[in-house]
């Protein structure tokens, strides 16, 4: 197996487990993983950022094929870094009017078309059909364009939209459609909570497959060995924090 | 201190193992639960099954690392599928910090198809912008990324031939662990240059994502891990995923069991102090 596979392995085994130590209690193993992967991470942003942005997006194309119209982002760009000069402070906001200005032209139209009107021509959807000449509905829950599930839809988004109107009292007629709303709002809260508790398990369930995957003679039994020197690790801080926490003896 | 308060104060670290054991043991000793396709995955896999030999396909890389176990599977599978149906592969990524990882999953699974980068596919990297990348790609694609992930000028690349915008694209995927992703893809992409949308995203942003998929504005969702166990079902092609669901379903039944305890203790606590008079803590 090629080396800088094996200490990827070694390296990401070791990560992990410290990682883990948390789950037993904040420690120093946990917060050297936490660190570097801070580390890490800010600096592989950097260094690709560096690469892509500067070398490949605006020196090559100007400096090779001559194309120094990027000169004019280039200068926008630039006057960003103006806000470290605090004479010449002002200079930014110039950058900053470019980029509100562009990102809310760009965003607006796209935004209301994609959200919110696609999304109102979805609910509004027949309550019923007509199938050869005579009106039918389906009841079919399972199936998403069934008339049913027209129905629910339109009660739900009725219901809620009650529930957050709040120029009115929330009494008769009102209530029972505010209160209907909180319950579809429960339902679409449980639903995103079940979603990320499988998230949050899969996560689980990746790190212990790669776990796993190093415990193999091939990787030197990766996972064992740093399993043992993590817990050794962490039982020797236990100790040594035990120590530390027993109340002074009286004298 | 009675039974139920006993349980509700119980080391929160004993639920941790629990939850580990749970995971551990399905994965040491596979059951091998059947795994249900769901008409979302099945709408990606139909949209690729029905692309004929040379289309375009895009696939968006929109995550890091942190979302690597639901995400890469499903990566590993559309590769794998659109390789088979011999597709040209174009690879990209809109989350910097996943640069490196999204070159390494396209090339592993293009070695493993015998696809040779320049020709049958391309990784074009990553490039600053979200969806400022996704509209200069509408209009010129070799403008967006001049080269590509090692620096091969794109015009030259035969993969890429006749492609010179998304309206040449057939068929997008965007993979996403949030902004910018399949939301992105639709508003500045496929809501202006008319290409097929589908996606792949992990568990916590499928719920959000399931009104694109109604009104139709995306054909397909693979959502999470367990979308990515339905696409490895699909293409015949048992991975990381499938192996994970046994997992999976063991640690969501000890999760139900605990708050069903939890419920249970909870009632009978507010029952005693009832009695006394207390209010439970």
């Amino acid at each position: 197996m090629p080396f800088e596979i094996l200490l990827g392995a070694w390296v990401a085994t070791g990560l992990t487990l410290f990682i883990f130590t948390f789950l037993y209690q904040d420690n120093p193993l946990f917060k050297l993983a936490e660190h570097l992967y801070v580390g890490v991470s800010v600096g592989y942003a950097i260094v690709k950022t560096y690469d892509t942005v500067l070398i490949r997006l605006i020196y090559e194309p100007m400096v090779k094929q001559g194309d120094w119209s990027l000169l004019i982002p280039l200068g926008i760009g630039t006057l960003m870094l103006a806000r470290y000069v605090p004479k010449a402070a002002w200079l930014s906001r110039i950058a900053f009017a470019f980029i509100v200005g562009v990102g809310s032209g760009l965003a607006i139209p796209r935004v209301i078309s994609s959200y919110i009107l696609k999304q109102v021509e979805d609910t509004v959807r027949p309550l019923a059909s007509i199938v050869q000449g005579s009106p039918s509905f389906t009841y079919d829950l399972l199936n998403p364009a069934s008339n049913l599930n027209a129905v629910v839809l339109l009660v739900g988004v009725v219901s809620v939209l009650f529930y957050f109107f709040f120029s009115i009292e929330h009494k008769g007629p009102v209530k029972v459609a505010a209160h209907t709303g909180i319950l579809f709002l429960m339902v679409a809260f449980g639903a995103a909570f079940g979603y990320t508790v499988m998230a949050r398990m899969s996560l689980l369930i990746g790190r212990l497959t790669d776990l796993i995957e190093y415990a193999e003679p091939r990787y030197g039994l990766a996972s064992l060995w740093l399993l043992a020197v993590t817990v050794t690790l962490l039982a020797a801080w236990s100790l040594t924090q035990r120590g530390k926490a027993a109340p002074p003896a009286d004298g | 201190m009675t039974f139920a308060e006993r349980m509700l104060k119980i080391d929160r670290r004993i639920i941790f193992l629990v939850i580990g054991l749970c995971t551990l043991i399905p994965l040491l000793y596979p059951v091998g639960l059947a795994i249900k396709i769901s008409p979302e995955v099945h709408g990606v896999y139909d949209y690729i099954e029905s692309l004929p030999e040379g289309s375009v396909f895009l696939l968006s890389l929109d995550f890091d690392p942190a979302s690597k176990p639901e995400l890469y599977p499903q990566a590993v599978s559309l590769l794998r599928h659109a390789f088979k149906k011999n597709l040209r592969v174009i690879g990209m990524t809109l989350w910097l910090p996943g640069t490196g990882m999204a070159n390494e999953v396209i090339t592993r699974v293009a070695d493993e198809a015998g696809k040779v980068s320049g020709k049958d596919y391309v990784f074009l990297g990553w490039s600053p912008g979200g969806g400022s990348v996704i509209i200069n790609m509408g209009q010129d694609l070799y403008k967006a990324f001049p080269t590509d992930y090692n620096n091969q000028p794109t015009k030259d690349l035969m993969v890429l031939k006749d492609v010179k915008t998304l309206r040449d694209v057939a068929y997008v995927v965007s993979l996403a662990a949030g902004t910018s992703g399949i939301e992105t893809w639709y508003v500045f992409g496929k809501d202006k240059y008319k290409f097929e949308l589908g996606g792949g995203c992990t568990g916590v942003i499928a719920p959000g994502l399931y009104p694109l998929l109604r009104s139709g504005q995306i054909n397909g969702l693979i959502g999470g891990l367990r979308g990515a166990a339905e696409y490895e079902v699909l293409i015949d092609q048992k991975g990381r995923a499938v192996a994970g669901m046994d997992a999976q379903s063991a640690t969501h039944l000890a999760i139900i069991v605990l708050v069903i305890l939890c419920n249970i203790f909870y009632f009978m606590l507010r029952k005693s102090q009832g009695r006394t008079g207390q209010q439970p803590g």
